[in-house]
């Protein structure tokens, strides 16, 4: 009965109605954006399927059906699991298809994608902006002056001394208003998640993510209301509170963790691997192919290479990426590190922990970029040594092979297994 | 004047006894002074990096030994993205895009290790930069002084007072936008001398600069006005503190978001995988330089026989298989350019959707005009590809026509053997006298115009809460 009395009367507030009708279509309207982003994706990935398949036909066809392992590139690509609609990540800078061939890998491994970097540069609007940046702002609104505005009307002193307990009419007010903000910003979720066909571990896990959020929210303007100030300045407060935690924070974390962890191996990798690779031509071939042969013994009974062999250059290809593989795994665990560290952070800045969480699940971070990797590394030794099939035994390459080769998807193009 | 400068100094007066007022200004200050002074130094470890990795890579380049002219071709040299001085200001797109690129023969590379990609994404709560720091956080603070400038006079009914004494309304608003304008200025100053650093150490330019300071002085002169409007018009001051706060959410963090998803659902990119098999398809159609009866190399063999007044290939001064692979690269480059042009057209389209929001959103017109002047936008991104686009052309052909000069077409034939492969290649001499990557920065011509629109649509806000202004305080001066 209380309840409800307390649910009229706030309604019954000049700003209540048009904020939550206001919050309900902003978290509408990021489900809807995120679920068209996640639907483009897909679809991106469907329309390079004939475009790939004509490329590598326009090869099986052509005069040099023998050149298949030097010149036929291979498709891989990243598709969205299904939470992705509802935070999007890095997914637009870092490339989600990426075509490889059997030659070096460490020299495409970190090629891009082509994208407007001024439409990245904003950041997106998907249902993680909306949770972390939007929803404690309508809390702000509408509980700023939840007590303040009862004591500049003279009316708190009335109010206490007709509730038998005080402190739970407080709470029963901010209870309404938090519920309320809940039950406008889940729902549209909720849809989107059925629609993406999400987990229900997953739908249950970003439900509660969402719930401890705004109770941070509630507790923290609650928290500024225990001052007494006014009105103005506990909104005042509360919006400092919001430019801490949500903006200022986070850079300066970004800041500290960018220059705790340095990750020029990126780049020193890049021209080593180019250097080791034109080195090549510079050494005995028998040298190189003894390298390759010590990593490789199960083509060491290949015939010696004559004149100019491929052999010997996918060989030296590589011994390049093997002789690069200490600077490419610190480069990548400079940036695992970079990621972790980031995770550890969200224990103590709510919206830190909440985007990494929510990332994290809809594997849409720099992890999951590395993850895709990963993938690519496996995927590209299969072709190596399927190709080797060929080179290493002088088996002649002929039209009919080309369809042979790996294909990206054999367990690998759908759900990857989580790290 | 004496009115004006009282109704300033009173309102000055306030907001230094609004305790949470003076401290927020005092943290902003010492913010950007935090963004200006790590900014400016994280720029200039990049701009070293840099630097350094691109004399790294001219070293080696220089260094390699006598070999065939295509190898080199194949060795390529990396192209690193010099830092503008004025990025350590605004770095607008720097960090989203790559920094090295991979030039090398018949192939255009993308630009990789962009910091972004290299971030985890805490890089998308934003940077802390003085750009970052005007642009978002400055606003906030002008609303949280000035909200109750006019609203407060009428909720404690001195306005009546004031009114009373002969203050007309048009003196009162000037006065509180002389003292929030004040607050402004505040503001601008560590920026301002993070500028002023830049041009005297780092070599900024200086009119970029001072457009710079001239365009963040127009966009807190919007909000100054924007706030003395709304705080004139709201009956009480807390609406109007409500109104305010919900303006800078809207125009500044939601819309800016929000126009990413139009712009990119009205003109989408081709994806790097298409564009590539476009340009393999393209070549396959001109002609294959191995088939003696190609139509396309016949032709081409025919104008060089004739050039050089001979009837035989093997009759040339000139090694025939080097400037086959000059027209070949000519070729593939040609059909670069085409398919990078209709890129660019298309992502300008998406950048030219994204700024009609400054019609909605004074930040997105600042956030434009801003990485425009310093020369840190999409427009100064795609220069610097072209122009590492028109050194790989020229590095590969002066390679390709050393082929054609200085390996004979006999010994080029020996190149596959091991054994007399080394008749195929050419002094290393030849490495150390090709030209360096020196990009060059944009000039201010340049830069105005990319801000230009985006300046107009400012003016044209601060015009419009201007027109408003004078309308409301005549509107206050009719009645009430």
């Amino acid at each position: 009965m209380i309840w409800k009395h307390e649910l009229r009367l706030f309604l019954r507030e000049r700003a209540a109605i048009p904020a939550l009708l206001l919050l309900l279509a902003l978290a509408t309207a990021s489900v809807v954006a995120g679920l068209a982003e996640t639907a483009r994706q897909r679809a991106v990935i469907a329309r390079i399927q004939p475009v790939q398949a004509a490329d590598v036909a326009a090869l099986a066809d052509g005069d040099n059906p023998g050149d298949a392992p030097y010149s036929t590139y291979h498709a891989t690509w990243n598709a969205p699991n299904p939470l992705a609609f509802a935070a999007l990540g890095q997914r637009d800078i870092a490339p989600y298809i990426l075509r490889v061939r059997a030659l070096g890998l460490e020299a495409q491994l970190y090629d891009g994608e082509t994208f407007n970097p001024e439409l990245a540069l904003p950041g997106r609007f998907d249902f993680a902006f909306v949770l972390t940046y939007l929803l404690p702002m309508f809390v702000i609104v509408l509980l700023h002056d939840l007590r303040a505005r009862e004591d500049e009307a003279g009316r708190s002193a009335a109010l206490q001394a007709m509730s038998r307990n005080a402190g739970l009419l407080w709470f029963r007010r901010r209870a309404v208003r938090g519920l309320l903000l809940y039950a406008m910003i889940l729902p549209p979720f909720l849809v989107g998640a059925l629609v993406s066909r999400v987990p229900p571990g997953q739908i249950v896990a970003v439900s509660l993510l969402a719930l401890l959020y705004l109770m941070f929210w509630l507790a923290l303007a609650t928290l500024v209301e225990r001052l007494g100030w006014k009105s103005a300045a506990n909104a005042g407060a509360l919006v400092a509170g919001w430019l801490i935690l949500t903006l200022i924070l986070p850079t300066l974390a970004n800041l500290a963790i960018n220059s705790a962890v340095p990750v020029r191996q990126g780049l020193e990798l890049a021209l080593a691997h180019r250097q080791k690779v034109h080195a090549a031509w510079e050494i005995p071939r028998a040298e190189t192919l003894n390298a390759f042969y010590r990593t490789n013994p199960r083509w060491s009974g290949a015939s010696p290479p004559k004149g100019f062999d491929d052999k010997w250059y996918f060989a030296f290809h590589e011994v390049a990426d093997e002789s690069v593989a200490p600077a490419a795994r610190a480069y990548q665990q400079g940036l695992l590190d970079r990621d972790r560290l980031t995770q550890r952070l969200g224990w103590f800045i709510p919206a830190i922990g909440l985007q990494a969480r929510l990332h994290r699940m809809a594997e849409t971070d720099l992890s999951a970029q590395l993850a895709y990797q990963d993938r690519i590394r496996e995927f590209h030794s299969r072709l190596r040594q399927f190709y080797y099939g060929y080179l290493f035994s002088d088996r002649p390459f002929t039209r009919t092979d080309y369809p042979k080769a790996p294909k990206w998807g054999d367990g690998m193009g759908g759900l990857p297994p989580s790290r | 004047m004496t009115p004006l400068i009282l109704i300033a100094r009173e309102k000055w007066r306030l907001m230094r006894r609004n305790r949470v007022a003076v401290i927020a200004l005092a943290l902003v200050l010492l913010l950007s002074t935090i963004a200006a002074v790590t900014s400016v130094a994280q720029q200039a470890e990049t701009a070293a990096l840099r630097a350094h990795f691109q004399q790294e890579a001219d070293a080696a380049f220089a260094a390699q030994p006598s070999r065939h002219p295509h190898r080199m071709v194949h060795f390529g040299q990396f192209a690193f993205k010099p830092v503008e001085p004025l990025a350590a200001f605004d770095p607008g797109v720097d960090p989203f895009t790559g920094t090295a690129i991979f030039l090398e023969g018949h192939r255009q590379n993308s630009a990789n290790f962009g910091d972004v990609r290299q971030s985890s994404l805490l890089v998308r709560f934003g940077q802390l930069t003085p750009a970052f720091v005007l642009q978002i956080l400055a606003p906030l603070i002008l609303i949280f002084l000035g909200f109750g400038a006019v609203a407060r006079e009428r909720d404690g009914g001195t306005l009546v007072q004031l009114r009373a004494h002969g203050m007309t309304i048009a003196a009162l608003l000037t006065g509180k936008a002389i003292a929030l304008g004040a607050i402004g200025g505040l503001i601008l100053v560590p920026a301002g001398a993070a500028l002023a650093w830049m041009v005297v150490v780092h070599g900024a330019s200086l009119p970029a600069a001072t457009l710079l300071l001239a365009s963040y002085t127009l966009y807190l002169a919007i909000w100054v006005g924007g706030v003395i409007l709304a705080s004139a018009i709201m009956r009480q001051a807390r609406s109007a503190l409500i109104l305010l706060v919900g303006a800078w959410l809207t125009t500044a963090i939601l819309v800016p978001r929000m126009a990413p998803d139009i712009a990119g659902a009205v003109q989408s990119l081709p994806t790097r995988l298409e564009s590539e098999v476009a340009v393999t398809r393209d070549y396959r159609a001109i002609g294959d330089s191995h088939d003696p009866n190609d139509p396309h190399f016949a032709a081409f063999r025919t104008a060089v026989l004739k050039k050089y007044n001979v009837a035989r290939v093997e009759d040339l001064p000139v090694n025939y298989a080097g400037l086959l692979a000059v027209e070949g690269e000519r070729l593939s480059a040609e059909l670069f350019a085409r398919y990078a042009d209709q890129l660019f057209a298309q992502e300008a389209r998406q950048s030219d959707i994204m700024n009609r929001f400054a019609l909605v959103s004074p930040t997105a017109a600042i956030r434009q005009a801003s990485m425009a002047l310093a020369d840190t936008d999409r427009a100064a991104h795609r220069r610097f590809l072209g122009q590492a686009e028109a050194f790989r052309y020229d590095l590969v052909q002066r390679l390709n026509m050393l082929e054609a000069t200085d390996v004979t077409a006999e010994n080029d034939a020996k190149g596959d053997d091991p054994a007399t492969e080394t008749l195929s290649r050419v002094s290393q001499d030849h490495w150390r006298s090709m030209p360096t990557f020196h990009p060059r920065p944009s000039g201010i011509e340049t830069r105005a115009k990319g801000a230009g629109p985006a300046l107009g649509y400012l003016v044209g806000w601060l015009l419009a809460i201007g027109a408003c202004l004078l309308f409301a305080g005549r509107r206050m001066g009719n009645g009430r």
